[in-house]
């Protein structure tokens, strides 16, 4: 009685601090998205509630201005090409450092590792020359061997944990037929490590997806712009004008939110369903 | 089973896709740049050679090491910022969403990650915007809130705090969603188990599930530490470059960029023998730090 | 599962189709060139757009593309793509140290034999893009001022007049605030706008023109003195009228403030002046006058300049344009086209259209100019300078304080 009296007040208080932090994250997209819709000093006049007139031109330059389109094309396939090859190449390695022990496997595991605590940016100017030298430079596939590499570190060390997790009894009875090591990974690792896979993913969704620093040095052409570089250039353009700013923003956040908000039960499900054992 | 030659052939098969693109894109750049912390100059045209003498200059040279020293304090206090408010929170809102009878969790877990899909420049551009008085601070007074009406990125005492509130508001998402995942790890038997003995929900937190996600909790540790040292972002857009106010929210990726990719802003010089150095210093510092965490956290080593 | 590898396939699928749509744009006939230009004034897209196609009808067979880059990422980004060769054809150089350095490392190429450039402009407007041993780096394109923007109708409806010395000034900015008003619309988050505009703008009243200020940067006459101690003061004694939270209004809020009346004035640079073209308020400029018994000067600074990449494809085609800036009718045209509150620096005299423009350089009769104090040769003061102007404006240190700070880093 006590026990159940006291789980159902828990979720009272559990209710009403999500409640507080969901306003708290939605509250400055609201300010984010209304005050897109004012002209650039109205946004000043009531900065929290809906404009008095709605003013939709800033939409109308900012997407003729900038072509969202051949943008959002590039990034999308730069992304997809990259966490398609991370995914795959890092649970590769991850496998073969997680389940066959032997004396490199320690060492080349904390080769990646060390990966994810240097800023790859430092090494740019050589990355340039690289890039360069394989004639992929101002060309959108310049940035996928780039993302792979940033994201192989994460990618291995959380495939790595997660592998090692699963109990030895999976193998056991492939081990006993005989199977051979692409048919473990295929048939039983694979499977299993959805979960893994999946945080893999949407960990280096991000960093791909926004960063901002790799396509400013290597891409001049505006047919090859990724997203955010191609609405970079508007920001400047548009300095004095916030409303403006803010059109420009709402627009480029918008296909991520999509892609999460569409993705997201497919992750919910991924985690919920793929890790529980007996 | 098999010879041995073979196996150990198959298995490099499968580290190869992975390792070469990584050597290729990752380690040999990054270890060539390391090799130019030994060099100053920004060309090869104006390349030389100084051995230990960047490293010199950061800790002993007045003006520079007292920015380094002051963006390495910084950093510290953005990632502490950090280990409490994002993961603690983080912790705390995965608990709540793993309860059993917990209704509505999908909408809280969508919305929690939202932020994390913004490219920092939107989330910096719209919170320096909220955040500043001229803009809002009419409103704060207009609903009672006077003291909400302050410089906050404009006063040494509070930039470094709203900045770092800011970026634990963008990534929290990413915690919560990993520490859900290792609580869901955690068997159901075990936790009606405590029930039965009639646990409470503090108790069963601290005795049984925060033991089990350690390495979660470690991992994400580490994950923090890493990026929060090599933050550059959320400065860029919400302060400048140079961590403004008066290098209050500089921190140790802006030190870099502006010591070794673009110069002071605006009209600076940059060294890239001194970034070089500075991330050398950077990479082993992680190292300390990392290595012994992992150890710790992790079961059975890596 | 098999949801699973219904999606990696189709993601494979698609990645592998795209490639062939996705290619880098080739030139199409050989005799069409395109040349890049790289700049930081994302701002001017319009208006340099507008000047490169007057180019353009005189040289039909040369494309010149404006392409700039954000300011914060300016010099990384320039940087990167000189070491990497991938640099624009042309581009803005800035003046004296930061881009003689771009010249030494090999970037930008020689523009000394440019017909023109040695005889076009006048000895210290070339000096910002000149080597020590009298080689040009760059053709000088644009020069700035800085000045106080004022709000004329609220002037009139207060009764009020341009200030003729400093004291005047303060007194104008405390008669306004006891009248609610915000005096001034400048702000210290950006942290290059107030020392720049501000600092540097005053600064000549203080301390004189070119002539003291080489025996400042010889050591002569030190940096903590009375003079630089005063500027200091002075501005110590303007925060009072700046917005209430200044220290977060950034250099763009301050525009909004002035462009939507909450302030009154705002010292800045003529480079804003296109911003208020459409505004609902009638507006000027006055210079920022020196104190009682000192002469007011103006800060009138070599800004930009173009130059081409020594590594550039189409030498020719982009000398000819350098060429082209040097003739008085090519001057002529850029200036027309010149973003308002840039000003030509060639010999020709070139009357501006834009009333603005031309009342800026009218604040110029009869003063003596210079460039901002630090670019010529104390550039690594330029930080320690911006600090202390900020941490005095805030009330952190006395104006002798600041100055000492400065002088002690010289």
């Amino acid at each position: 009685m006590q026990a159940s009296l006291k789980r159902a007040n828990k979720h009272i208080v559990s209710h009403i601090v999500l409640v507080t932090w969901s306003l708290i994250v939605l509250f400055p997209l609201w300010t984010l998205v209304i005050n897109s819709f004012k002209t650039r000093l109205t946004i000043y006049d009531n900065p929290f509630w809906i404009p008095k007139t709605w003013n939709f031109s800033n939409y109308q330059t900012v997407i003729r201005d900038g072509d969202f389109l051949t943008y959002f094309k590039n990034s999308f396939i730069v992304v997809s090409a990259s966490l398609l090859l991370v995914t795959f190449f890092a649970s590769l390695a991850a496998y073969a450092l997680a389940r066959y022990k032997n004396r490199f496997a320690q060492a080349y595991y904390f080769f990646f590792i060390a990966g994810m605590m240097v800023p790859i940016k430092i090494a740019s100017i050589k990355l340039l020359e690289l890039i360069r030298a394989l004639g992929l430079l101002n060309t959108i596939w310049a940035l996928p061997p780039i993302y792979v590499a940033m994201g192989l570190p994460v990618g291995i060390f959380i495939l790595t944990a997660f592998i090692k997790d699963l109990p030895e009894e999976l193998y056991e009875a492939a081990l006993i037929d005989g199977s051979s090591s692409w048919n473990i990974y295929r048939q039983i690792v694979l499977p299993l490590v959805r979960p893994a896979l999946a945080s893999t993913a949407i960990y280096n969704l991000i960093p791909f997806w926004n960063d901002l620093w790799f396509p400013l040095i290597f891409i001049n052409e505006e047919k090859e712009k990724t997203l955010l570089l191609g609405v970079t250039r508007l920001f400047g353009q548009y300095q004095t004008d916030w409303s403006r700013v803010l059109a420009v923003l709402t627009l480029s956040a918008i296909p991520v939110l999509l892609l999460y908000l569409a993705m997201s039960s497919q992750f919910i499900k991924g985690v919920t369903s793929g890790s529980v054992k007996g | 089973m098999r010879n041995h030659r073979t196996h150990h052939l198959v298995w490099l098969l499968y580290l190869a896709p992975a390792l070469i693109m990584y050597s290729l894109f990752m380690a040999y750049p990054l270890l060539d740049s390391l090799r130019l912390s030994f060099f100053t100059g920004n060309n090869p045209a104006t390349r030389v050679y100084v051995g230990f003498g960047n490293f010199e200059k950061l800790f002993t040279d007045p003006q520079i090491s007292q920015r380094y020293w002051s963006a390495f304090f910084n950093t510290w206090v953005f990632f502490l910022i950090h280990l409490v408010v994002q993961n603690g929170l983080g912790i705390l809102f995965a608990v709540m969403l793993t309860f059993d009878t917990m209704k509505a969790r999908h909408v809280y877990q969508t919305i929690i990650f939202i932020p994390t899909t913004f490219a920092v420049l939107i989330t910096g551009y719209l919170w320096k915007l909220m955040l500043n008085p001229v803009w809002s601070g009419d409103f704060f007074v207009s609903i009672g809130l006077p003291f909400l009406r302050h410089p906050w990125l404009g006063d040494t005492k509070t930039a470094l705090i709203a900045v770092s509130l800011v970026s634990c508001w963008q990534w929290l998402g990413i915690p919560t969603m990993m520490f859900v995942a290792a609580l869901r790890n955690i068997s159901v038997e075990l936790l009606e188990a405590a029930l039965l003995e009639g646990a409470g929900n503090c108790k069963t937190f601290f005795l049984i599930k925060l033991p089990l996600i350690k390495p979660v909790v470690g991992i994400i540790a580490v994950l923090t530490f890493v990026n929060n040292f090599n933050a550059f972002d959320i400065v860029f857009a919400m302060t400048n470059v140079n961590g403004a106010p008066e290098y209050a929210t500089d921190l140790i990726g802006t030190l870099f960029y502006r010591y070794g990719i673009a110069g002071q802003h605006p009209i600076g010089i940059p060294d890239a023998g001194l970034g070089s150095a500075i991330a050398v210093i950077t990479l082993l510092l992680l190292l300390c730090v990392v290595i012994p965490t992992l150890k710790k956290t992790q079961k059975g080593g890596a | 599962m098999k949801r699973l590898n219904v999606v990696l396939v189709s993601l494979a699928l698609l990645c592998l189709m795209l490639p062939i749509t996705a290619q880098p744009a080739r030139e199409t006939s050989t005799k069409a060139v395109t040349l890049t230009m790289g700049s930081w004034r994302t701002d001017d897209v319009e208006q340099m757009n507008r000047l490169l196609s007057e180019y353009k009808k005189i040289a039909p067979d040369v494309t010149i593309r404006f392409q700039p880059t954000n300011p914060p990422d300016y010099n990384a980004t320039l940087r990167l793509q000189l070491d990497s060769n991938t640099g624009p054809d042309l581009m803005y150089a800035r003046s004296y140290g930061a881009g003689l350095e771009l010249f030494n490392a090999g970037y930008f190429a020689d523009c000394t034999d440019i017909p023109g450039l040695m005889d076009n402009f006048s000895a210290s407007n070339l000096a910002p893009w000149q080597t020590a041993d009298g080689r040009m780096f760059a053709v000088p394109f644009a020069a700035v001022s800085h000045g106080v923007y004022y709000n004329k109708d609220i002037f009139r409806k207060e009764g009020l007049g341009i200030p003729n010395t400093w004291e005047d000034f303060l007194a104008l900015c405390t008669t306004l605030k006891s009248r609610g008003y915000t005096p001034l619309a400048n702000g210290l988050a950006d942290e290059w706008d107030i020392l720049e505009t501000f600092f540097f703008g005053l600064l000549p009243n203080y301390v004189g023109t070119a002539d003291q200020r080489v025996r400042y940067e010889s050591g002569e006459l030190k940096l903590n003195d009375r003079n630089f101690v005063a500027a200091y003061q002075a501005m110590a004694d303007v925060a009072q009228f700046c917005p209430r939270g200044f220290e977060s209004v950034t250099y763009n809020d301050s525009q909004v403030l002035f462009n939507s009346q909450r302030a009154v004035m705002f010292v800045d640079g003529s480079w804003t002046a296109g911003v208020y073209k459409d505004a609902s308020f009638e507006w000027g400029i006055f210079a920022i006058p020196a104190p009682k018994g000192k002469h007011t000067a103006i800060c009138f600074h070599p800004d930009m300049a173009i130059t081409m990449n020594t590594k550039t494809k189409h030498p020719e085609e982009a000398k000819a344009f350098l060429a082209w800036l040097c003739t008085e009718q090519g001057a002529t045209t850029a200036s027309k086209n010149l973003p308002s509150g840039y000003f030509p620096m060639i010999k020709f005299p070139i009357k501006l259209e834009n009333l603005h423009a031309n009342e800026f350089l009218a604040l110029n009769a009869g003063k003596e100019t210079d460039a901002r104090f630090v670019w010529p040769k104390l550039m690594h003061l330029y930080a320690p300078m911006n600090q202390a102007v900020i941490r005095v404006m805030k009330g952190q240190i006395s104006a002798q304080a600041a100055a000492d700070s400065v002088q002690a880093l010289r």
